[in-house]
């Protein structure tokens, strides 16, 4: 600007000279503001870019705008050719489903559906994540700690782990039955296998040097169980259950497909008989909500209870 | 250069606009397996289906056989034109999701394929407080609440009803031998089933006859050419199932095999699925007074349900058209069409 | 020799081998150490100086020969051998109070666990103190600095008071600031306790340093046997005195001319002295032959 100012004033340039040299000015502030708009736009899309916190918020946020977006289009297609279009319903027609399905009260059975739904999942996955876990803690513990144990175990358990339960399905029902035992044993050996595979080698992983030392600090074989490998177990174990949560999730889905009474998937799939995509979708994103929550929880228990653990583990 | 450029361009050019006029229009049709549509893999196999598309200058492809609720639900969705299915559900899925549907040809109705099987009563009284293992929402579902009805119970008074896959309910009634366990379900497991030791059958489908009918639904926006080939192949078809010589053998064993079981095995299924073989006879049933009732029933049952969704108000909320003309429920949105047109000019010969 | 005659020595290995398989490590060790020493081993990768360690530790089994520790034959660690590892001593779950206390609650009784916590806890405090951490008690390993976590390491061996104090490469990952400070204070524990210690370390000048005694491993040595593999041998064993020494001595040309010797008599590939001309100075340092590897060895003298 003074730049400008000055040359006008002092020198009394002639118009067109005056001209120019706002031009050029104008020319040169513009090449100045797109390089650094361009400087930006390379810096972001470099790998030195570091994000902002809001940035951060931001850039997150994008895909689920981008995929709630998407479906809105789509849902608005379908309903411009066909307002009764079931299969990519609108907000509303699910916030319609969703409200008899979340306050109504069933005729039937008096109870609230959602409530009941919601309860006898959790209840089946909890139940079975709990068995497979001290299943696999007791089983991966004593095959990680004692050679006889893991001689006779280990190959059984490497090769029954890489059978896939939902192959061998109708053998765990009818063997089983399909009521709620049925269901949660699904889930058992469903992970259970793969759990005591882990937790062994979790034993493993801890430094010989500790079992060492706690020798040479007069520990008998149930204190160095007790007091040095479990205890620094514990963390990888948590970490262990909110990976073999998804499988889970996924074989409570299974059990419920085949023969229930309630349950959320069971929900999903009955209304599968009548494309009754409002429901189903609210529903998914409802089980997605509760896996979201159980993991958060977790990771929560770890930094609170297993500092030391989260902190080796971030450096 | 410059005019081989225009030469090539012309050719490419004349290729695709030859292309899309020679090209017929390609109609595609999705099935599952049921003893009443397995004729479907006959008209296909024995080049029935591609002689009356070229009648009538189209392409008709028929799917591998699908899972039924899939097959339903992409026919609704729109990827086929046209599609195998019960009333029920050609009511609850793409009726009531606006998609407006023909039913081009009623081909048969369960007499006995359906069946409420236990190891221990003997009526369907003796189903109080009982749990069912069947497939929920189903025309098995639907099976219940007329067996019910008409012994003047209604639902209230089984136990539960335990949704079931349909591919776990011959394993479970074999598996839990107790005399309470009761299940409901269709062919060929029914058949499978009754042979269990102490097994009865306490309601089968023959009871309630007519009311669950396997239909071929097209959707009514199609051209009147697929339509027309369709139900010509489909009784073509049917007048060699029914005959007597060699073909009609050759025909039975083949469709046997598609349905993953004997010829002894087929024909006993045939005998509980009471096939319309001729277009005459599925007419005279089309037009008749039952079909108004079945669809009343039907129509209750869904709606009891919450089978129409959460904005239905009342089971009027689709029309149904019957073949007379007569709407039932919304005239304004008529989503369902049964006719005899079709299938009155197989009977005339005018196809 | 009678077991007798051995009582005074700590360590005592007669014709000691330690195989893997066909693989021998340590090759017919003859060695003793009197109560009190510093002993400070070395000699270059894959000498065995490590095995040796795990074999008085009683995580291994010698293969032949004689090794007892206080007179004993021994099968696991326990209470009378502490050791320092360079990682891993520490239980990362506990913080620096619970690891030294933790050894007390180990060998305590039932009863006396419901008694003596808070005595146990005035001794791990005792301890804490003496390493200059008593402000960190309540701190976990991963937050102590390394020096600071190789001083609670050592606090924690010491509370069991063992007989030999094992320290494998302790302070290999630490700087050498930091290094130069737990020297002195490992030092100053030494004399104050007048315990045993067996430390391995690859760092001549620290065993130099350090060691009233410095051990040199290596399996660069001849005994004749041309082409066999042989295990390694203690090559040199240099009595240094029992006084403590100041950082001073680093920088005296004697203390430099030793280094320079021993990095020569056991690192060295080309260099393979004979078994008969092994600088043992110390006293207590012995090496039985048999009379086949005697002559032989005296035939390679000659050839030499």
């Amino acid at each position: 600007m003074r730049f400008f100012d000055n040359k006008n004033v002092n020198q009394q340039m002639p118009q067109k000279e005056a001209q120019m040299q706002m031009l050029k000015w104008i020319w040169s502030v513009g090449v100045n503001v797109l390089s650094r708009i361009w400087n930006t736009v390379k810096t972001f899309f470099s790998l030195h870019y570091c994000p902002s916190r809001v940035a951060k918020v931001l850039l997150a946020i994008v895909p689920f705008v981008l995929l709630l977006g998407t479906y809105i289009h789509f849902s608005n297609k379908r309903h411009e050719e066909n307002p009764r279009d079931k299969i990519l319903p609108t907000i509303s027609q699910m916030y319609e489903q969703v409200k008899i399905y979340v306050v109504e009260t069933d005729k039937r059975t008096d109870k609230n559906l959602f409530v009941d739904d919601t309860l006898a999942s959790l209840k089946r996955l909890l139940i079975g994540v709990s068995i497979a876990s001290v299943l696999s803690l007791i089983w991966g513990l004593s095959m990680g700690i004692y050679p006889w144990v893991r001689s006779t175990w280990m190959p059984f358990v490497t090769f029954v782990s890489i059978i896939p339960p939902l192959a061998i399905l109708p053998i765990i029902f009818i063997g089983l039955g399909v009521e709620e035992l049925g269901k949660i044993s699904l889930i058992v050996l469903g992970i259970t296998f793969l759990m005591t595979r882990d937790l062994k080698i979790a034993v493993e992983n801890i430094p010989r040097e500790q079992i060492v030392k706690a020798l040479t600090l007069g520990a008998s074989s149930w204190a160095i169980v007790y007091r040095i490998i479990f205890p620094q177990v514990m963390p990888r174990f948590i970490e262990m259950i909110r990976v073999y949560l998804s499988p889970a999730w996924l074989f409570l889905i299974a059990a419920e497909a085949i023969a229930s009474k309630n349950g959320l998937a069971y929900r999903i799939f009955l209304s599968r008989r009548y494309l009754n995509m409002s429901l189903i979708i609210p529903i998914v994103f409802w089980i997605t909500s509760i896996g979201f929550l159980m993991n958060f929880i977790l990771k929560k228990i770890l930094d609170w209870k297993y500092r030391w653990y989260v902190d080796i583990k971030n450096g | 250069m410059r005019k081989m450029l225009l030469t090539l361009t012309a050719m490419i050019l004349a290729t695709i606009f030859a292309g899309s006029v020679m090209a017929k229009t390609t109609y595609k049709v999705a099935w599952s397996h049921y003893t009443g549509w397995e004729p479907w893999a006959q008209t296909e196999q024995a080049g029935t289906l591609k002689k009356w598309g070229d009648k009538y200058g189209i392409t008709i492809e028929l799917s591998p056989p699908m899972d039924y609720m899939e097959s339903i639900n992409l026919y609704t969705a729109g990827n086929y034109d046209a599609c195998v299915m019960t009333n029920m559900d050609a009511l609850t899925v793409p009726a009531s999701g606006g998609k407006d549907s023909t039913v081009v040809i009623v081909g048969d109705y369960s007499d006995g394929n359906d069946a409420i099987v236990s190891y221990s009563g003997t009526s369907v009284a003796d189903l109080r407080g009982r749990d069912i293992f069947g497939v929920e929402l189903s025309v098995s579902h639907y099976l219940v609440a007329r067996a019910l009805a008409m012994n003047g119970m209604s639902e209230a008074d089984l136990g539960a009803f335990v949704n079931t896959s349909d591919s776990e309910i011959a394993g479970l009634f074999v598996a839990n031998r107790t005399p309470q366990t009761t299940v409901v379900t269709w062919n060929p497991i029914v058949m499978k089933i009754r042979q269990e030791r102490g097994a009865k059958v306490l309601f089968t489908s023959a009871q309630i006859p007519g009311e669950i009918l396997d239909l071929l639904v097209v959707r009514t926006d199609a051209p009147e050419e697929l339509k027309k080939a369709l139900t010509g192949a489909w009784y073509e078809t049917m007048a060699v199932m029914s005959g007597k010589g060699a073909p009609t053998k050759e025909a039975l064993t083949f469709m046997a095999k598609t349905a993953g079981g004997t010829l002894a095995e087929f024909e006993a299924q045939l005998k509980t699925t009471y096939m319309y073989y001729t277009p005459k006879a599925a007419v005279e049933f089309t037009a008749s007074a039952t079909l108004a009732k079945t669809m009343e029933f039907v129509r209750t049952f869904c709606f009891d349900k919450g089978m129409f969704g959460p904005t239905a108000k009342s089971k009027d909320e689709v029309g149904i058209e019957l073949p007379d003309g007569s709407v039932m429920g919304d005239k304004r949105n008529v989503k369902l069409r049964f006719t005899t047109k079709y299938m009155q000019m197989a009977a005339d010969g005018k196809l | 020799m009678s077991a007798a005659r051995e009582e005074n020595h700590v360590i005592y290995c007669l014709d000691m081998v330690k195989a893997y398989g066909a693989n021998v490590v340590l090759d017919d060790i003859d060695f003793k150490v009197s109560r009190g020493e510093f002993v400070t081993v070395v000699g270059p990768s894959g000498c065995g100086k490590s095995t040796m360690l795990r074999l008085i530790l009683g995580q291994e089994r010698h293969t032949s020969g004689t090794m007892l520790i206080d007179g004993r034959e021994i099968y696991h660690p326990d209470v009378t051998r502490g050791i320092v590892f360079q990682r891993y001593s520490l239980f990362p779950h506990l913080t620096a109070m619970e690891n030294v206390m933790i050894g007390k609650l180990f060998t305590a009784t039932c009863l006396e666990l419901l008694g003596s916590m808070e005595t146990s806890r005035d001794e791990a405090m005792y301890y804490l103190k003496k390493v200059g951490l008593e402000d960190d008690a309540k701190k976990k390993p991963h937050q102590l600095s390394g020096g600071q976590q190789q001083r609670v390491a050592i606090a924690q061996a010491l509370i069991m008071k063992p007989e030999i104090l094992m320290m494998d490469e302790p302070y290999g990952a630490l700087d050498p600031y930091t290094r130069e400070d737990l020297q002195m204070f490992i030092l100053e524990v030494w004399e104050e306790t007048g315990m045993t210690i067996f430390f391995v370390t690859h760092d001549l000048e620290e065993a130099v340093f350090l060691g009233s005694r410095v051990v040199a491993f290596s399996q660069y040595y001849s005994d004749g046997r041309h082409g066999l593999k042989h295990g390694a041998r203690i090559v040199s064993d240099y009595d240094l005195g029992r006084s403590i020494k100041s950082t001073e001595v680093k920088k005296s040309p004697a203390f430099s001319d030793l280094i320079h010797r021993i990095r020569h008599e056991s690192f060295e590939p080309k260099f393979c002295q004979s078994v008969k001309a092994f600088n043992q100075t110390h006293p207590d340092s012995f090496m039985t032959l048999t009379e086949e590897q005697g002559a032989v060895a005296a035939e390679v003298v000659e050839s030499i």
